[in-house]
């Protein structure tokens, strides 16, 4: 009796031991087949920019035409902070006009597209002078660190993304000191009145903020859409009804659905609210969810980066 | 969004955090019993198996091994995975705290001198009545402090169920928190943790009490 339980075990635990080894190394492979299909609808549902046609050209995933709306990306002080945000936000406007902020812009074409200041708009007189901050001040750079392509954790291992290389370069106009405090998303507003940073600059939305913080000069905005892979059939948001589709805790697109789009998250069969999106997509990809609620950016950033 | 509102809904989350909870134990216990077994089997092969087993469940984070549960099979064999996610939930908290009940338990086994089951042996029980009327009852005295800190641990490692976006009470805290910019969900969450272990604790003293049968 011991002798065949025993055995039973043993034999049960071997595909554990080979799952647990085995899944990491397919994860590639598994995406490989599917890169070429219907690279039609892909085109279709792409942005102006060739590169990024390109880009969704090569993956199996695309965002519908329609978009769940339009938001902006600030940077987010303490309440009360109004001489920081001012001097951040207008070393941000100088960098707008030395080039720099177009330049970080071109590193990441998910989002080059999306950068809204432009050099005609900005009226240079009442713009910080370069070197101008105290070289004793640190800044500290509150960032979430898994949000590509805003913040997020480089190839090599360093901590990157637009909004950390352009937070350096106002640092390094003003002539302060940096300081990258890479937090838990859902710990922010403790880090930032704690002080343990001093603003929160992350793909940060303001919309639905507006009264919480202090808010610092709006540099990008960005669209909430619905990804779905390439051989599905929903076409249109109405086609969501009686899906499941999958969001990031505490972003906007999960803003928006409890909120102006309730009445469209209420047709889903289910939102499934995910930790990361990183998850989400994986999901996805499995076939156990329909679509995913997410940015354009970081979606466009989620399905290049994984198909390439 | 009132407080009301608040309570209800992390209240919705806490029923499924209990569903966790209630399952895991209900599965893992005996279980831990079965690999405790392999643990102390007569063979050296599945012995070392059980080893590796139980190495990996306690040498890897949990979190990792609820990702491996759910993905693997798809990964793997390519299969379709919907609707799986409960159940996922289910053989990674079970599987892995059956590795720790099997090493309580045979912390307990091993407390028995071998004495015992020589009397017994000689009194005329078969192996299945001494482990039944002998031995089970003193290791279970003897080990339950030990199953208690477990237990409570499983309350709090629920929370790691949103890792596969299950909507459990810790996960609903933290959207909460995000989207009102409050503190107050995480204090909720801490009264609920500490008022469900609380209630462990005072069921397991109970159960102490009455295995306290030599005094």
């Amino acid at each position: 009796m011991k002798k065949k339980l025993a055995l039973i075990m043993a034999l049960l635990l071997i595909p554990v031991s080979i799952a647990g080894c085995g899944s990491s190394s397919s994860t590639t492979a598994s995406t490989e087949p599917a890169g070429t299909a219907d690279t039609s609808t892909a085109v279709e549902a792409a942005d102006t920019s060739a590169e990024v046609e390109a880009a969704k050209a090569a993956s199996s995933y695309h965002f519908l035409e329609e978009d769940l709306g339009v938001e902006s990306y600030a940077i987010g002080f303490r309440k009360g902070d109004e001489e920081l945000a001012e001097t951040v936000s207008g070393a941000v406007q100088a960098l707008v006009l030395d080039g720099t902020y177009d330049e970080i812009g071109k590193k990441y074409p998910d989002i080059k597209d999306y950068l809204c200041l432009k050099a005609d708009d900005i009226d240079p007189s009442t713009l910080p002078e370069k070197g101008s901050g105290d070289s004793s001040f640190t800044f500290k750079h509150g960032f979430d660190l898994d949000y590509p392509p805003y913040s997020f954790l480089q190839d090599d291992g360093s901590v990157g993304g637009f909004d950390v290389e352009l937070c350096q370069a106002v640092c390094d106009y003003l002539g302060w000191g940096y300081e990258s405090v890479p937090f838990n998303w859902d710990a922010k507003d403790m880090e930032l009145n704690a002080g343990s940073c001093d603003c929160i600059w992350s793909g940060f939305t303001k919309e639905g903020r507006e009264d919480d913080y202090t808010w610092g000069i709006t540099y990008s905005n960005n669209t909430q859409g619905i990804l779905v892979p390439g051989d599905s059939d929903i076409k249109t948001l109405a086609d969501l009804s009686g899906k499941i589709v999958g969001v990031q805790t505490a972003t906007s697109a999960y803003d928006m659905l409890q909120d102006s789009q309730k009445d469209l998250a209420d047709t889903f069969a289910e939102l499934k609210v995910y930790e990361t999106y990183t998850i989400a997509y994986n999901d996805l990809k499995a076939g156990a969810i329909d679509a995913i609620a997410i940015d354009m950016t970081a979606g466009s950033f989620l399905i290049t980066d994984n198909n390439s | 969004m009132s407080f009301s509102t608040m309570l209800s809904s992390m209240g919705e989350g806490m029923l499924r955090s209990c569903a966790i909870f209630i399952l895991t134990i209900l599965f893992s216990m005996p279980l831990g019993m079965i690999v405790m077994f392999l643990r102390r089997s007569r063979f050296t092969i599945v012995r070392e198996i059980t080893k590796i087993y139980i190495a990996i469940m306690r040498g890897t984070p949990l979190m990792l091994q609820l990702l491996m549960w759910y993905f693997g099979p798809y990964y793997l064999f390519g299969m379709n995975i919907r609707g799986y996610r409960f159940t996922a939930i289910l053989l990674g908290f079970s599987m892995n705290y059956a590795a720790y009940f099997a090493e309580i338990y045979r912390g307990g086994m091993e407390t028995i001198p071998v004495g015992q089951y020589e009397a017994a042996e000689i009194l005329g029980y078969n192996k299945v009545q001494t482990f039944f009327k002998i031995i089970l009852p003193q290791v279970l005295k003897a080990i339950l402090p030990s199953v208690t800190n477990e237990i409570i641990t499983l309350v709090k490692d629920t929370s790691l169920a949103f890792t596969l976006a299950y909507n459990e009470m810790f996960s609903i805290a933290k959207q909460i928190a995000a989207s009102q910019t409050s503190f107050m969900p995480f204090v909720i969450a801490g009264v609920f943790y500490f008022a469900a272990n609380y209630l462990v604790a005072f069921i397991m003293e109970r159960i102490e009490k009455a295995f306290d049968y030599y005094k």
